[in-house]
């Protein structure tokens, strides 16, 4: 190693040009400081009206690839419902794909993918392996899709957004949430939104056990400040819903128990505080406000992944009934996971998940049908 | 593609060629390094460091860049080392969840470390450490570009920790390898 202290003295001039540009790229880089404005508060989507009907329709996803799952439904501006979900490679030749699809007129349309492992690898000039755990949220004209790229070494966010309904994506950019590259996020449930135009969006680290964190993102998906939310244990994907303009509930599961964890924040995501764990009897994980004002979780109930049920709370929260189950099955295939929860321009509930390991579920239904009669 | 992107592969071929400069070929270092730099980019090992490493910070960047001429510079030395290696001991265990207080968000909102970098410009001016407050003022102004999130990112990375690591442990081995000679 060379050692800069045995090298001849810099000249005057350069000294102080290094002091001056130190000084000016300082006020450089204050300048670039982003606002200190408060906490915007959440932006609470009007509720519309549920139709009086039951279950309204239900189905498969069109079919790509051998393998999807991880489906996320995001209602579009105009009222549509989309969805995003991962196929994964089964076999050589094959690579991951995030697909893409919208329901419209009772039927989905042909589906296209949005990203490939060679796409993604080619935006982000990095490798990339895997792609998993699509997230779809529409705000203002903008579709934002998050999900995870694996590649050498471990696992990160990466953000596209699209202004044409899911047309067409830009470029993906990496989300900058960890100091780590390669740290294993977790990005499983749609971010709130905000009233300024940028998002909340809820994710969990799960290192050192594992905990939930917070992101604000600007409009362009840029991370402005991030949060901590603090549980009595470990506590991985946070599923927040917003009660008011500035609370807002977080639930959280643990790693290996049952039960959920709870952390509630008073000041619109900037701090969070740790609340009561609750135990409704299995690991519910898709959170929706529905037009009544209650809260619907989907997830699974019981033991492993064999049934899938949906819970419905109180409006803040404090209060769940018993499950009502949607699908359940005793053979070793049976596995219903994954769920994702969505609500369309008339007030309908869409709910999708993964089913046995072949494909997506659709099912589409008024709020009347969770509070009576049989699957 | 984006800007950070781009960034994280270049540097990350630039950063190879100055590992490569670290072999004792002589007058054909340079040579060594650019020619490595070029391999690293077209044969796909900047994008599988790039995908293990994450971009690297600019610090990191600049001392490599620093070690590529034919008289190289290599202005981190083993107390600098040492000061990094310990402030990363405790900056990264508390950032990836070790308590309820995180510094790396501290860099999305950084009006705090940039009064912390102003005192540390007047320690390293009045050391007359100009190199280092010259790598400080590269830093600054890749913020102010707004490719960087996190000012920590422009700061110090995973990959510049470890080159410390190799500084202080080749320190301690060397000095090992004396106390066994006396």
């Amino acid at each position: 190693m060379h050692d800069a202290s045995s090298r001849p003295p810099l000249p005057g001039h350069l000294r102080w040009l290094a002091a001056l540009a130190f000084v000016l790229t300082l006020v450089a880089a204050g300048w670039r400081l982003p606002d200190r404005n408060t906490t915007p508060a959440f932006a609470l989507p009007p509720l519309a009206a549920s139709p009086a009907a039951g279950l309204i329709s239900q189905g498969m996803l069109p079919g790509v690839g051998s393998s999807a799952a991880s489906p996320s439904l995001a209602r579009l501006a105009d009222g549509r419902v989309a969805i995003a979900w991962r196929s994964a490679a089964t076999a050589a030749r094959q690579q991951d794909a995030i697909w893409f699809s919208v329901f419209e007129h009772g039927a989905w349309r042909q589906p296209f993918p949005v990203s490939s492992t060679e796409e993604a690898a080619g935006s982000l000039f990095a490798h990339v392996r895997q792609l998993s755990e699509p997230v779809l949220f529409q705000h203002g004209s903008a579709l934002h899709l998050w999900f995870a790229v694996s590649g050498a070494g471990g696992r990160s966010i990466v953000h596209t957004r699209s202004d044409d309904d899911g047309e067409s994506w830009q470029g993906l950019a990496r989300v900058a949430a960890s100091p780590l590259a390669n740290t294993d996020l977790r990005l499983r449930h749609p971010p709130l939104a905000m009233t300024d135009g940028s998002l909340g969006l809820p994710l969990s680290q799960t290192w050192l056990g594992g905990h939930g964190e917070w992101l604000r993102l600007d409009a362009a998906g840029k991370v402005l400040e991030k949060s901590r939310m603090p549980t009595a244990s470990a506590a991985l994907d946070p599923a927040v819903i917003a009660i008011d303009a500035r609370q807002a509930l977080a639930l959280l599961r643990h790693p290996q128990q049952a039960g959920l964890q709870l952390a509630r924040s008073d000041s619109a995501g900037e701090h969070w505080q740790g609340a009561p764990a609750i135990d409704l009897g299995g690991s519910p994980s898709a959170l929706l406000r529905l037009p009544s004002g209650r809260l619907l979780l989907a997830g699974n109930a019981g033991q492993g992944r064999g049934t899938l049920a949906v819970w419905i709370g109180s409006a803040d929260g404090s209060a769940w009934q018993a499950p009502r189950i949607i699908e359940t099955a005793a053979d070793a295939r049976a596995e219903f996971s994954e769920p994702s929860l969505a609500i369309d321009g008339d007030g309908r509930i869409h709910l999708a998940y993964a089913w046995r390991g072949e494909g997506i579920r659709h099912l589409v239904f008024g709020e009347a049908w969770l509070d009576g009669g049989q699957p | 593609m984006n800007a950070l992107s781009a960034y994280g592969l270049l540097a990350h071929g630039l950063i190879f060629g100055a590992l490569a400069s670290l072999l004792p070929l002589g007058m054909l270092r340079p040579k060594a390094a650019l020619t490595a730099t070029a391999i690293a980019l077209i044969a796909g090992i900047a994008p599988i460091m790039h995908a293990v490493f994450g971009t690297p910070s600019v610090t990191l960047l600049v001392l490599a860049v620093l070690h590529l001429p034919t008289r190289p510079l290599a202005p981190l030395g083993y107390r600098g080392a040492l000061g990094l290696l310990v402030f990363a001991a405790l900056f990264y265990p508390a950032a990836l969840g070790w308590g309820s207080f995180d510094p790396y968000a501290l860099g999305y909102r950084p009006l705090l470390l940039l009064c912390l970098l102003a005192l540390a410009g007047g320690f390293l001016w009045w050391r007359r450490h100009y190199l280092w407050l010259t790598i400080l003022a590269v830093d600054l102004a890749a913020y102010a570009s707004g490719v960087f999130n996190n000012l920590w990112d422009v700061l110090f990375d995973p990959l510049l920790v470890l080159l410390a690591a190799a500084i202080v442990g080749r320190h301690h081995l060397l000095a090992f390898i004396a106390a066994r000679r006396r």
